[in-house]
């Protein structure tokens, strides 16, 4: 917006210009208007109060950098899993290690397992997450025919039969004597 | 304390009042444009001139006065002279023909009348009749009528009987009742810290150790023996029975850490999708569980929790509150309103692009630049800024041209969020992380934030939006019962913030929790108690503040329990 001395202005410029001023004035006066109302009705106190606020907590900010940057640990967060402050002890004046020791008795399959490390063995437990597999317990295969063990049962196996059969003829120059498994070659020694 | 109040009148306006005729006459002259501006015009078409002016330059001031007592149209620089040199008295108050203010030409001073006022308030509000305006009835018809609040402390003969009764709150107990560390179960710092601030949310706390919801009577849960099929198993587990338990672990007065492993095992039964032994996000955490304990426990025949009345569960009746959302046509100033209930309300950090003025400047107050605090402004951010970033009137893209019902097209449109009620406890979850879907990154913003242990809600509120949306007029009482009371309850007061430090992928999650006056970090196993400053400088990521003063409603039976 330049108010320049250079040149004389077009009228159509100055009509231009003329407007322009006419509404910047307009904008100011609106805004001008506006606070003279708030500032008398009483409305802006929480202006006062937040920059107040803001004062008082940059000068408490400063403050306490000032404290607490030759000490070091005790603002300082750690990544990860969360050791909490180092050294000294907490509000009961107890410590705790960095991976919880308490033993947990697992909901899903009963065993005990160490706190700290109850989230990695539940995930797998479950069959949550990407590389596990939901374990068999109890209360899962309740009810359902025992597959597994129907295994050593069952006569179904191609290797004892075929083992028999075998010791049967291993001897040599012994045929047909007292073979009982179908002996339908013999072996002639000339 | 956002009700505008009438300043006393200056001589000049009071005696106006008394000898002239009443501004009825002003009712016929106020018309009212797009978007709520007030002016005074005798005719529609009329076009005010400044009289001694148009004599000298062709050029107009922008602001134009009309006497009240002979309807002469002067600009400010003519203002005085014409109160002067008129004969008779009465000339002194005139009104700005495109603001519709008042002016006293005697004063050099805008003044302010109620009256004139609410003529004007009943001009906007008429002129917009089709859409809901401040004093139509409110889409939540039921008057809750509240019990007056009465202060009370103990005397000193039931201070004593109180301290006696139990240790943990006597002075010599070490620390305050339900302090408790929570062991970490393998990166479940997301759920502890969620955990540590509900343990203290007063209205929850209260709940659960009032016994009303007892884990050992819950109805949800059935006896293992008559668990048909693991199917069942999810029906079973109720999260608000697991709650219980951490509530009773808490207050137990056992100081050893306590692991929270049924609850972790109770909630990756209800939300499958999010169990998986990773870091995970607070604020998503709290949401979930908020939905789950509304599923186990809510009671069929309360459908109102869609309206936020919070009757349905205890979750909601804590953190359940009302949005107002209103979206306005730019061209004919017709408004469509919304209402929506919130769990939380989550803010954008603003960093440092102090835009005082938006669009519509329909904000409460404005800002004439920080002074002294220059140097402040580039990094820090505050939850008052970013509330009101919250509820400013904020212009729709182009794309989402907004189908207005009065201009029968598509306009462009400003749209404006408030708060209709507040909940009893307000979380703020401040979005520190940011996803670009374009650049297929997410970063953390580490920007600091400063927030108030004593926060007053109510520039925030619908009733003082929509006020200031209409220039801040003072008229008389409101409309609707729950607009009022709600000014009184606006105040809050902080009692957790929950930080994160570190990156995205790798952070940790810690709670401060104010207890008695004092703050103590909450960092999973470890409770340490800890000075102001270390709260106000840490990286807040969500806030929770209670409502200062609870109001119980009145009951409606005779014979009360």
């Amino acid at each position: 917006m330049s108010s320049s001395n250079d040149a004389p202005l077009s009228p159509r410029s100055q009509l231009a210009l003329c407007c322009f001023e006419e509404l910047l004035d307009c904008a100011v006066a609106d805004v001008a208007s506006e606070c003279h109302r708030i500032a008398r009705l009483g409305l802006d106190r929480s202006v006062d109060a937040e920059e107040e606020e803001l004062r008082v907590w940059a000068a408490r900010a400063a403050a306490g950098a000032e404290h607490h940057h030759p000490g070091g640990g005790g603002a300082a967060e750690e990544a990860g899993a969360g050791a909490g402050s180092k050294g000294g002890v907490d509000v009961f004046g107890q410590t705790h290690p960095a991976i919880a020791a308490d033993v947990i008795k697992c909901m899903n399959c009963g065993r005990p397992v160490v706190a700290g490390r109850f989230a990695p063995h539940l995930e797998k437990c479950m069959g949550k997450g990407r590389k596990a597999r939901a374990k068999i317990t109890r209360s899962s295969t309740a009810g359902r025919t025992r597959s597994s063990n129907g295994i050593t049962a069952s006569s179904y196996s191609p290797y004892s039969n075929a083992a028999n059969t075998n010791r049967v003829n291993v001897p040599n120059g012994v045929t047909d004597g007292g073979c009982g498994t179908g002996g339908d070659h013999s072996s002639h020694v000339p | 304390m956002s009700t505008p109040s009438a300043p006393p009148p200056c001589p000049h306006l009071a005696a106006h009042r008394l000898s002239s005729r009443p501004l009825r006459f002003l009712r016929r002259c106020l018309r009212v444009r797009p978007l709520g501006r007030p002016e005074i015009r005798r005719d529609p078409r009329e076009l005010p001139r400044c009289s001694p002016c148009a004599a000298a330059s062709p050029s107009q001031s922008p602001r134009l006065y009309a006497c009240l007592s002979c309807a002469a149209v002067f600009c400010p620089s003519h203002a005085a002279s014409h109160a002067s040199a008129s004969a008779g008295p009465g000339h002194q108050i005139a009104v700005d023909v495109d603001r519709a203010e008042l002016f006293c030409a005697a004063c050099g001073d805008q003044v302010y009348d109620p009256d004139f006022d609410h003529a004007v308030f009943l001009a906007q509000s008429s002129s917009l009749l089709p859409s809901t305006s401040s004093t139509s009835p409110s889409p939540a018809p039921r008057k809750r009528r509240r019990v007056d609040y009465r202060a009370w402390a103990p005397d000193p003969a039931e201070f004593a009987l109180m301290s006696s009764a139990d240790p943990t709150t006597s002075a010599s107990a070490a620390a305050p009742a339900g302090l408790r560390g929570l062991n970490n179960l393998g990166n479940t710092c997301f759920m502890n810290s969620v955990l540590q601030a509900l343990l203290h949310a007063p209205p929850l706390r209260n709940y659960f150790l009032g016994d009303r919801h007892n884990r050992f009577l819950c109805p949800r849960r059935t006896p293992v023996r008559h668990r048909a099929t693991e199917a069942d198993a999810a029906k079973v587990a109720c999260l608000a029975c697991d709650l219980d338990e951490i509530y009773s672990a808490a207050f137990s007065g056992e100081r050893m850490p306590y692991s929270p492993a049924k609850f972790l095992y109770s909630w990756w039964q209800h939300a499958s999708n999010l169990a998986s032994y990773e870091q995970q996000d607070a604020h998503e955490f709290f949401i979930s569980i908020l939905d789950h304990i509304h599923e186990n426990i809510k009671d069929d025949q309360h459908k109102s929790h869609a309206q936020g009345h919070g009757d349905c569960c205890i979750a909601h009746r804590v953190f359940s509150g009302i949005l107002r959302s209103d979206v306005t046509c730019t061209s004919c100033g017709f408004t469509s309103t919304t209402f929506e209930p919130c769990m939380d309300i989550s803010l954008d950090l603003d960093i440092g692009d102090n835009t005082p003025f938006g669009v519509a400047n329909t904000k409460p107050h404005v800002r004439n630049g920080e002074r002294g605090l220059a140097g402040m402004n580039s990094k820090v951010s505050t939850l008052m800024r970013c509330l009101e970033r919250f509820t400013r009137a904020e212009r729709l893209d182009a794309e989402q041209k907004f189908f207005c019902e009065r201009c029968d097209e598509r306009q462009e449109s400003l749209k404006q969020m408030s708060i209709r009620r507040l909940p009893l406890v307000s979380c703020f979850h401040i979005k520190r992380f940011e996803h670009s879907a374009v650049k297929k990154v997410s970063r953390k913003v580490d920007h600091c934030l400063q927030f108030p242990f004593s926060l007053d809600m109510a520039p925030y509120l619908s009733s003082s939006i929509l006020r200031s949306r209409y220039g801040n007029r003072i008229f008389p009482a409101e409309a609707s019962d729950a607009d009022a009371v709600s000014e009184l309850s606006s105040e809050f007061e902080i009692f957790a913030v929950i930080t994160h430090s570190g990156k995205l992928e790798a952070g940790h999650y810690v709670t401060y929790l104010r207890l008695n006056n004092h703050w103590y970090k909450c960092d999973d196993a470890w409770v340490t108690r800890v000075e102001e400053h270390t709260v106000r400088t840490s990286q807040a990521y969500m806030l929770f503040y209670v409502q200062k003063t609870l109001y119980y409603k009145a009951c409606e039976r005779a014979a009360a329990v």
